[in-house]
């Protein structure tokens, strides 16, 4: 007896978003399908890992995710080079933390540079992330988004209360745009709106659902993600952007990955622990439809590079 | 569109195309037509002929089509006795004008009568476009004003240069009045000009306004992601300036023929023309999103009603008040010991007032204080006050009042130092000393409330008049149009019935956790967490468009009984991700609404009984069902149609469309103590309207029973009225 | 289609007899209506009552119970493809697996720390399910050692893994009391192993090589022999078959109402991707998971994402109100509240010990609502943190009287400083996230 295999045929798709210039672009999106149901529809593009770079010595990260990037870690173009060249990044997110007035409060002009300097440095598609403060936030994505200018880089992010300068932006200088909102459908879908209001092109929108790490919040993200998709593959078409997800942020600060083994024996070895803990987030996002993973230790972005390249075998 | 300035507008556009047409003759003899021409700074090449033709003009031989093109749009000059010039000539004249002038404006590069000189800017490069446009794009510059000629006096400009100043909106100055120019004036007051001024003097000729619309278009082609093309494009531009680019254009002093076709190219992108002469006013909307052309408007008001005009939104950012102001001081009591001055309670009347008015009935930004300040009167004074809002806006409505009047709490409890508490007439308010030695006066309650107002609510308001009044007569006074309008309200709640409208409202903000639920809120069913009736619904739609609240048109009525309409079980279909294909508004029974968990009253079915039960979130017990509230929730909740139950507001009980279809408040024959308490007069009022004045009493509690047996023989001896009716199931 | 509550409702005797443990039919409907509870608990059903609800309760996956004394796991009965739909009922179980092959010391060694493997985390126990023991040795006598050994030093069901059906009937006859799972029977056993596993009251882990159609075959055959306590073992070659044949299967269960295949899952992993693997299998339909082998450092991941997973999205994790420590507070160290939503306290104290500050967190009752959730619903109003602050015992425990209130509701500053008095009430953030730049910026410098 032969088993009917239950196909599903979704009216709607993610729409494909290409990143970087013509050299050296990579496109995400494009799937009319869940993820990985290679069996019932197709799926053009796998979904990427960023390394996150940040734009200062990340003095508060943990020693376990430092270690692998040693020196380097002290500029951030070389930074960036060594995840290119030693760890062979496919894309670099370059976090302007130090632009934030509560941390050095750099200026605009000086976190311009630095996009400049890496965008001649480094030959892969670029992520520019603000300081999230929203004064600043504008003032620093304006001014990157003009060193960038035409470099099709994605500008993260904007929110609600303040999406207009940095979608007019995105808009002047030919990047793509982040769309940040907390966990919610319908807010995302608003904002897209929103943003394609301004005359932006939806096709160059990026939904980030918000990250919550393994153990906080994970769930409501990946319940989020999963719904999102299924309103966008049934036709929503203010829904039917690539998911970017902020992953590393997230899981290196949460108590799991920071508590020596001495402490807790039982969780056992702690580098080990920490890297299997951005591999399980990365992973679970994957599921529910992640396109773009930022994220930090090359260990664990191997396990999830990998895992991807298994996920995509048809 | 008046003829006088149709006709004014065709004859200056001749003029001027006829000019360029000669310029550009002599300037090709001289340098050949190869010759390059172009803006410095630009990668848009001459923008305002690119935008509206789709051509690119690199040397002189390429300004011959667009030249032509211009000549193909110019309307005949009509005659004396013709009656027949107008908007679509006028405009096509425009177009026309705006194509000569800038092609005379390039020739200047090429014949070496440079357009950059002195105080004179010249058209604007593509850096400071981004970096300006930006502002405009993201609401950070309401608008930009293109002034043509001068005002009278030195004096007069520098006001209103000012006025425009505070308000952010961007200051282009071309063209004279008589030899005079606006910049001219300015510079002779000693007033800096540039970009970073926001005051840009682009030149001495009428022609160098083309460089204020040479800033739009490249708005719309750099913010807009539009290329031009050709007609569909240049369409397009326009279209993005009308409704993006917030601009207008003062004209100063006499207008002039090459004025008027200037002015006519500038309606072309929905800007409006204000004027302080006595030309013929142009009201009806077409082309501009209100007035076309409105004239005789004195210096000082010339900015506000190019607000009302060409719908500035006005960004506060720092609102100017000595305290500190956020949502951190909301909750801050302001105590006996501390206090400075209070207002209300119980020791004075005291009442806040919103009303809306006409757009020219309402000054906004003006804030008056009427009786003492808090420097005249001594520590731990009690005055009486009356808070008089006045709002304006195109989007106002009635209905929006007492909305917005809610708010006053939550804005004046914002600023450091200040308590507010109640509402109406029944509010209290302290101002603590702390506050009055930072320098806080009553007059700035006023300044923030008008700020928060136009902040908050820009989507529905334009202008904002504050007056308080702190003397007892005043106070007297007012109060009894107060608090007639306070009745007024409430009765025109209770009289909104569901037939009399045709739309409904959604509320979806609970599908985070409840991801099929759609809250349907009728005038006569309000949310069922009783926080949103169908007038905040209405004004959360008007204030957010892709919100939560979303209109649903009722259309055709299935079944008015049971209250389905086709548009609402299209609306709750779709947006219920397809699973709810039918809805009753009316009735628990059938397809009744579905809960998100948020109900404050859950209400079931009691077999046995013919009746039903409501039981409220405080009442923690058993009740007569078997189930507690929270049993009940967990079938209730999560966007289920579970017949036999609904979630509900409390209000809704004592709505004439309470279940109506299944026989309505009379089945109710048990309720909690709470509800009965918290709905007394209410339901007192209901039962007699229903002919069972006594319904009260034959309604048990948890003081009668919470279990079914003891219950139905309750109802027995009282003879509840439901003991009669049908069977519920 | 499922019958609602009132049309369950109708076919009960509605004569509120209690017997079932209800208070009145009608709870028991809804309950019923709900598959909280089974037709059966009714004592008076009629026939044809039973008839009907039979049919419309058989769930579309089978519930599978393996059990050991009073430890039972339950496996299936899912009702839908997405969480966020309802939600998923019965949590993957992890079961580690046992070698017979190795010596007595090596498998204390595995016992004494799946013993261990126990941790709190949101008011809940994560640990280990199962245990699977396999029979490597392919001798009796040690099959059944290991058994004794298992069953001496812990107490978990046991999945006996094994093809042989002579090792499985005396592994069988070592536990006849328990309720076993047997992996597993193939085309070539399939009538001795139902035959045991009727026998011993077992559950069986059904395994063929022709995808879903050979898995389908062998579960109708076994059917036709009258048992149903089947779990299904899809064999895959890939990460993306595993993703591919899960779904299917609980698709076709669920949407096809497709009987051959609504049973569980099982998951067995050898090979080098485990960690991955069964991550993949806790998001996507495994509902046991083999290892072989698994590092320490991967069973906190792994438990705390299968918590996440199958937690109930319509009921927030909630953590035991109370006092909490956050680093090592003293009697100086800030006092903060906030609600009992796990997710806002975990949040709050990662925020607090990233600053690098130590302090008093005290946890409301708040019913496991937000912050905001909470105060439109009257449960985080000034009375009540502040009765519940006193109540709390906080004020033995520190010098000061200040204490920290979420920013989002500053609006209850008043009222708390009014039932806390001698208290200084300080309005913190909106946002966890501003909680480092609060405590430098602006508490250390009033503090």
């Amino acid at each position: 007896m032969e088993i009917e295999i239950p196909i599903k045929k979704w009216s709607g798709k993610i729409r494909a978003v290409t990143i970087g210039t013509e050299k050296n672009g990579i496109t995400i999106g494009g799937e009319d399908t869940l993820p990985f149901h290679h069996f019932e529809g197709s799926i053009p593009n796998k979904p990427i890992i960023a390394f996150e770079v940040q734009d200062i010595y990340p003095s508060d990260w943990l020693d376990v995710v430092k270690e692998p990037y040693g020196e380097y870690l002290k500029n951030p173009i070389e930074w960036a080079k060594a995840a290119v060249v030693k760890y062979n990044a496919d894309m670099v997110c370059l976090n302007l933390l130090s632009t934030h007035p509560d941390r050095e409060n750099r200026s605009a002009d000086e976190a311009a540079e630095l996009v400049k300097n890496i965008i001649s440095e480094i030959d892969v598609p670029l992520i520019i992330k603000g300081p999230g403060s929203s004064e600043k936030q504008n003032q620093v994505l304006n001014k990157c988004g003009e060193a960038g200018a035409g470099k099709r880089c994605i500008i993260a992010s904007a929110v609600e209360d303040n999406y207009k300068t940095i979608t007019a932006a995105c808009q002047a200088y030919g990047h793509i745009v982040v769309a940040e909102t907390p966990i919610d459908v319908n807010l995302a879908k608003q904002l897209n709106i929103l943003i394609s209001d301004m005359n932006f092109p939806p096709g160059r929108i990026i939904i980030d659902p918000l990250t919550g790490g393994l153990g906080y919040g994970l769930e409501y993200t990946y319940s989020v993600m999963e719904r999102i998709r299924l309103q966008a593959l049934g036709g929503d078409a203010m829904l039917q952007m690539p998911f970017i997800c902020f992953v590393g942020q997230e899981v290196w600060r949460v108590k799991e990955v920071k508590v020596d083994e001495s402490v807790e024996p039982l969780w056992g070895d702690m580098k080990k622990r920490g890297i299997c803990w951005e591999a399980a987030t990365a992973i679970t996002l994957l599921l529910s439809g992640a396109d773009i993973l930022v994220m930090r230790h090359p260990e664990a972005i191997n396990i999830v590079r990998k895992s991807v390249g298994r996920l995509m075998e048809k | 569109m008046s003829k006088i300035i149709a006709s004014a507008a065709i004859r200056g556009a001749h003029k001027i195309f006829s000019r360029a047409e000669t310029l550009l003759k002599e300037t090709v003899k001289k340098n050949g037509e190869s010759r390059e021409v172009k803006f410095p700074g630009t990668a848009y090449y001459l923008p305002v002929v690119y935008a509206l033709t789709g051509k690119k003009v690199e040397r002189l031989c390429d300004m011959y089509e667009p030249l032509n093109q211009a000549k193909s749009l110019l309307p005949k000059i009509p005659s004396e006795n013709l009656w027949l010039p107008y908007l679509g000539d006028a405009l096509d004249a425009g177009i026309a004008t705006l194509i000569a002038e800038e092609i005379i404006e390039a020739l200047k590069f090429v014949n070496g009568n440079e357009p950059i000189n002195g105080i004179w800017l010249g058209p604007t490069t593509d850096a400071v476009l981004r970096e300006q446009g930006i502002k405009l794009v993201d609401g950070r510059m309401p608008g930009f004003a293109a002034c043509v000629g001068a005002p009278k006096t030195k004096e007069e400009a520098v006001k209103l240069t000012r006025d425009l100043q505070e308000r952010n909106i961007l200051v282009f100055m071309s063209s004279h009045t008589n030899g005079v120019s606006m910049a001219e004036q300015l510079a002779e007051e000693g007033i800096e000009m540039n970009w970073d001024t926001f005051l840009v003097p682009y030149g001495k000729d009428t022609s160098a306004t083309v460089h204020a619309l040479g800033f739009a278009v490249r708005a719309a082609m750099t913010f807009g992601g539009i290329t031009p093309n050709g007609l569909k494009e240049a369409r397009e531009i326009l279209l993005y300036n009308k409704n993006r680019v917030h601009a207008f254009v003062l004209a100063l002093g006499e207008v002039d023929d090459e004025k008027y076709a200037t002015a006519a190219g500038a309606i072309n992108f929905g800007f409006p023309v204000i004027a302080d002469t006595d030309i013929p006013q142009i009201l009806p909307t077409g082309i501009c999103t209100y007035e076309h052309v409105v004239s005789n408007i004195p210096y000082n008001e010339m900015p506000s009603k190019a607000i009302e005009v060409r719908g500035l939104k006005i960004k506060i950012t720092k609102i100017p008040i000595p305290v500190r102001c956020g949502p951190a001081f909301e909750g801050e009591r302001v105590r006996k010991e501390n206090l400075a001055v209070e207002f209300g309670g119980k020791y004075t009347t005291s009442f806040e007032y919103l009303i809306s008015k006409g757009l020219d009935e309402v000054e906004d930004g003006k804030i008056e204080v009427v009786g003492p300040e808090i420097d005249d009167v001594e520590e731990k004074a009690r005055l009486p006050l009356a808070i008089i809002i006045e709002i304006a806006g195109r989007k106002m409505q009635k209905d929006f009042e007492s909305i917005l009047e809610r708010h006053i709490h939550t804005f004046l409890s914002q600023a450091m130092g200040v308590m507010h508490l109640g509402q109406r007439d029944i509010n209290w308010i302290r101002i603590g000393k702390e506050a009055k030695n930072a320098g806080l006066k009553f007059k700035h309650l006023g300044i923030l409330l008008r700020a928060k107002l136009l902040s908050e609510f820009p989507a529905i308001v334009d202008k904002v008049q504050v007056t308080l009044y702190t003397n007892e007569e005043d106070v007297k006074r007012l109060y009894p149009a107060a608090k007639s309008a306070y009745e007024e309200r409430d009765k025109r709640m209770g009289e909104l019935t569901d037939e009399s409208v045709d739309t409904f409202y959604s509320c979806q903000l609970c599908q985070s956790y409840a991801p099929n639920h759609v809250c349907v809120i009728t005038p006569e069913r309000l949310g069922l967490c009783g926080a949103y009736n169908w007038i905040d619904g209405k004004a959360a739609y008007e204030i957010s468009p892709h919100g939560a609240n979303q209109p649903i048109k009722k259309g055709e009525c299935l079944d008015s009984v049971k209250g389905k309409w086709k548009g609402v079980n299209d609306f709750v279909y779709e947006r219920s991700n397809n699973t709810l294909p039918s809805f009753s508004a009316y009735s628990m029974m059938e397809d009744p609404m579905t809960s998100c968990g948020c109900f404050e009253c859950i209400a079931g079915v009691l077999p046995g009984t013919k009746g039903i039960m409501i039981v409220d979130r405080e009442y923690q017990e058993m009740t007569p069902s078997g189930m507690t509230f929270f049993n009940l929730a967990e079938f209730v909740g999560g966007g289920q149609q579970t017949p036999g139950f609904i979630g509900i507001g409390i209000l809704y009980i004592v709505s004439k469309k309470f279940i109506s279809a299944d026989g309505g408040l009379k089945r109710v024959v048990w309720m909690t103590k709470n509800i009965k308490e918290r709905l007394k007069d209410k339901l007192a009022e209901r039962a007699k309207e229903i002919g069972e004045e006594d319904l009260l009493d034959k309604i048990a509690d948890e003081s009668v029973t919470t279990e079914l047996e003891p219950l139905i023989e309750f109802l027995n001896n009282v003879n509840h009225p439901a003991l009669k009716m049908e069977e519920l199931f | 289609m499922a019958l609602t509550g009132l049309e369950v409702f109708k076919l009960l005797p509605n004569t509120n007899c209690r017997e079932c443990g209800f208070a009145t039919c009608l709870a028991f409907a809804m309950r019923l209506a709900a598959k909280k509870i089974e037709a059966e608990e009714c004592p008076y059903l009629s026939e044809e009552a039973k008839e009907i609800l039979g049919a419309s309760a058989v769930p579309p996956i089978r519930l599978v119970e393996i059990k050991s004394g009073d430890k039972s796991v339950k496996i299936g009965e899912e009702l839908v493809m997405f969480r966020h739909e309802k939600k998923f009922f019965h949590q993957t179980a992890f079961s580690v697996c046992i070698d017979d092959s190795e010596d007595e010391r090596e498998i204390t060694e595995k016992l004494e720390k799946i013993k261990k493997i126990n941790f709190e985390r949101a008011g809940e126990i994560l640990k280990l399910d199962l245990i699977a023991v396999k029979d490597t040795s392919g001798d009796k006598q040690k099959f059944c050692k290991t058994i004794n050994l298992i069953k001496n030093f812990i107490d978990l069901p046991l999945i006996l893994f094994s093809e042989n059906p002579e090792i499985v009937t005396v592994g069988l006859e070592e536990i006849p009391d328990d309720k076993p799972l047997i992996y597993s029977a193939n085309n070539e056993n399939w009538e001795k192993m139902t035959e045991l596993a009727k026998k011993y009251n077992a559950s069986l882990a059904i395994t063929a090589e022709d995808g879903l159609k050979g898995l389908s075959e062998l579960s109708e055959r076994i059917k036709n022999k009258g048992f149903e306590n089947i779990v299904l073992n899809p064999k895959c070659r890939s990460l993306t078959e595993i993703l591919t044949n899960y779904t299917l299967i609980r698709r076709l269960s669920l949407e096809n109402n497709y009987r051959n295949l609504g049973y569980p899952i099982i998951l067995y992993l050898e090979n080098e991707d485990n960690f991955i693997n069964s991550a993949v299998g806790i998001c996507k339909y495994a509902s046991i998971v083999v290892f072989n082998d698994v590092n320490d450092w991967e069973y906190l991941p792994l438990l705390t994402l299968r918590q996440n997973i199958f937690s109930d999205p319509q009921k927030p994790l909630q953590v035991e109100p109370g006092i909490y420590k956050v680093g090592e507070p003293d009697e100086s160290s800030p006092v903060f509240v906030t609600t009992n939503f796990s997710l806002t306290y975990f949040i709050v104290s990662t925020e607090i010990e990233g600053a690098g500050f130590s302090g008093h967190l005290i946890i409301t009752d708040a019913e496991g609502l937000s912050v905001l959730s909470a105060w439109s619903a009257g449960k985080f109003s000034g009375e009540i943190v502040g009765k519940f602050v006193i109540n709390s015992g906080i004020e033995n425990n520190i010098s000061h009287r200040n204490i920290i209130i979420p920013g989002y509701v500053a609006v209850i500053s008043g009222e708390l400083e009014d039932s806390l008095p001698g208290w200084n009430v300080y309005v913190g953030p909106q946002e966890a996230s501003d909680i480092p730049s609060y405590l430098k910026e602006v508490w250390s410098k009033e503090n």
